[in-house]
């Protein structure tokens, strides 16, 4: 692992714990040093890819087992969705709650607080993008490919991705909140349903018109609006980060 | 007044979709005079509020002034 | 009493607007015509106005199909509001619908557009205009509200139901701006005055919700229905909510109020985001006016007259509401006082 510095400007200060926030640019290396860090601690802990997947899979499983026939093309896409929706709630919840307090204040004498939120906020995209993907062909598998025979294929990936995404992007921060209010997945679920819901009906709505096979230039508001989503989510989030740290 | 105030929500729930040559044209509320019911009702509502919150407003002043002058 | 001259301005502006909204009358307009559907040969059509005074002379009916206007061979004038004409209606009609017009000195030009139905169309090459022409009536323009079809009267409601939400907005935004202070300071003064907001705001949404389903079922025919405004207000009710449930779960005041500040300034942003940017997409959907490619409320809905008792009905509501959270703020600060 490189050397953590702290990016020492002035302002600055940890007494008695207390992380003032300051306006220190984007520390590309920092960040870099975080997401490997990241990537360490994930892989030690193996099981809990496991356990998202065997989620993902139970989900898929029941549904399969609750609707066992043809199902239309809309609820084919919602219901994707909403497995994909609670297994984000489980994958992401964790992400701040691997460190108690102690450790997680130890990380912030070593790298900024917006740098470590920064880091944090691409790892998580990075998890939903593989895991939508994967839970994806789970669906696929048990629910049946028929749905995609007159998609555009290329798009309804981007909608699935760039959904799975703007999820990690808006509940990493609310992750946060509920792992620092001290109750983990039951109060994120509550903060975090109302602030996804938009989110996720303007992606069902992308993925059913994807799956419609509809041409790009139709398409293009929604994953414009998207990718603003996860600017602005993801900024919010760096701006907000720190104050959550303000003992 | 009050069958007045509840038969309102019924009435507006009850209203068919204005499908056919309407004879709710002649009742209606506002055509048989009986909007000024719903006026003053609502006049009265207003009011009754407007004056309620100016007396909480004087009270809470008055308690404000004293904690001032250090009660 | 401090600042009493905003707060009677509020009572008034809202008194006068509700008394307003309740008694402007709507301007006439034609809203049914019998029968729906017409075959070639003698029609008679019997139509019925609603606000109007026909007067038993002067009065010209036409239909108006493909750019060509047929009119009416006999037209009598049952009642101030009952009009029956007679058509010699032609072979070969243009279009499947036709307008029917009313033109007369008092009201000028009145229409139902496609109003009535008919099968048998062709190429329109046997339809000719007939001589007469409107007449250019100005009629004089009094005060009313307009008359639209599927609203009706209920078009009243707007200055009932819309400064609900104008109002809950102002006190969401009250709430952000003391979230954003008091993140900066450590005062919980800031803090206590967000939560007030909130919960003044909350009322205002639970008050339009409710008066938006009654609206709803009185002319929808539904009490909720999937279109993007009502989802984003019922984002917006379960985001307040949990913000309550948040500031619930946090014992620590210092805590809490940072931890709900966050969520509020995170929330309310996206809440923006998904209130004003997304219904006005092209793309979406909506049962609600100047939305989703409906005709905006601007020059059809909300016409001068209707503006003129709509603002100041929203700008009374919102004076409301802050008074309201004044006053909750100002008699918390208190309590707390009392029980230091």
């Amino acid at each position: 692992m490189a050397e953590l510095r702290w990016p020492c400007r002035g302002n600055a200060s940890t007494d008695r714990g207390r992380v003032r926030p300051t306006f220190a640019p984007v520390d590309f290396r920092e960040i870099a040093s975080l997401l490997r860090l990241e990537l360490a601690l994930d892989l030690r802990q193996r099981a809990a890819w496991g356990g998202m997947l065997l989620y993902v899979v139970s989900a898929v499983y029941v549904s399969f087992l609750a609707v066992k026939g043809g199902l239309g093309t809309a609820t084919w896409n919602a219901l994707y969705w909403i497995i994909l929706l609670f297994a984000a709630f489980n994958a992401l919840a964790r992400s701040f709650q691997r460190e108690e307090g102690g450790r997680q204040l130890y990380l912030y004498t070593l790298a900024h607080p917006r740098n470590v939120v920064l880091a944090r906020a691409l790892y998580n995209t990075v998890v939903m993008a593989v895991l939508s993907l994967l839970s994806l062909v789970c669906y696929l598998l048990f629910m049946g490919p028929e749905p995609l025979g007159g998609a555009d294929v290329p798009q309804f990936l981007l909608a699935v991705v760039l959904g799975g995404t703007g999820m990690a992007a808006v509940l990493t921060l609310i992750a946060a909140i509920a792992a620092r209010a001290g109750n983990g997945l039951g109060l994120m679920a509550i903060l975090g349903f109302p602030i996804v819901l938009p989110m996720l009906l303007a992606v069902m709505r992308a993925s059913k018109l994807a799956l419609d096979g509809v041409a790009w230039s139709v398409n293009a508001t929604y994953f414009g609006a998207l990718l603003l989503l996860h600017l602005i989510t993801i900024t919010l989030a760096w701006l907000l980060f720190p104050y959550l740290w303000r003992d | 007044m009050k069958k007045l105030l509840t038969s309102l929500p019924a009435a507006l729930v009850g209203m068919p979709l204005w499908a056919q040559a309407p004879g709710w044209v002649e009742d209606s509320l506002y055509r048989s005079g009986k909007i000024n019911a719903v006026v003053v009702v609502v006049a009265v509502i207003l009011v009754g509020l407007a004056v309620w919150m100016f007396r909480m407003d004087r009270r809470i002043t008055a308690m404000e002034r004293d904690r001032a002058k250090g009660s | 009493m401090k600042h009493w001259w905003w707060k009677l301005l509020g009572v008034l502006l809202l008194l006068g607007a509700s008394v307003a909204a309740l008694r402007v009358p709507l301007s006439p307009a034609l809203v049914h015509v019998e029968p729906g559907r017409i075959a070639p040969g003698p029609v008679e059509l019997t139509l019925t106005g609603y606000n109007t005074h026909f007067a038993q002379e002067g009065v010209k009916v036409f239909l108006e199909n493909g750019g060509e206007r047929l009119c009416a061979t006999e037209v009598q004038v049952l009642s101030p509001t009952l009009v029956q004409a007679r058509f010699d209606v032609p072979e070969g009609l243009r279009d499947h619908l036709s307008n029917v017009v009313v033109v007369d000195v008092t009201h000028g030009r009145l229409a139902i557009p496609g109003a009535v139905f008919t099968t048998g169309t062709g190429d329109g090459s046997g339809v000719e205009s007939c001589a007469e022409t409107l007449a250019d009536a100005a009629p004089v323009k009094t005060f009313t509200f307009p008359n639209r079809n599927i609203l009706y009267e209920s078009i009243r409601n707007l200055c009932f139901h819309v400064p609900m939400w104008f109002a809950m907005i102002v006190l969401m935004a009250i709430s952000v701006w003391k979230s954003v202070r008091a993140l900066g300071s450590n005062d919980l003064d800031d803090d206590r005055a967000a939560l007030h907001a909130v919960q003044v705001g909350l009322l205002f949404c639970g008050m339009g919700l409710v008066t938006g389903s009654i609206w709803a079922r009185a002319t929808w025919g539904t009490w909720w229905t999937n279109d993007v405004k009502l989802n984003g207000s019922a984002v917006t009710a379960l985001i307040y909510l949990a913000y309550l449930v948040l500031r619930g779960s946090v014992q620590d005041p210092h805590k809490r109020a940072r931890l709900a500040g966050i969520y509020n300034i995170f929330a309310f942003a996206l809440l923006v985001m998904f209130l004003f940017v997304v219904p006005r997409l092209n793309a979406v959907d909506s049962l609600h006016p100047a939305n989703g490619g409906n005709d905006g409320f601007g020059d059809l809905d909300l016409d001068d007259r209707l503006r003129t008792v709509f603002y100041p009905a929203c700008m009374g509501w919102i004076l409301m509401a802050t008074w309201m959270y004044d006053l909750r703020l100002r008699a918390a600060r208190l309590q707390e006082r009392l029980e230091r």
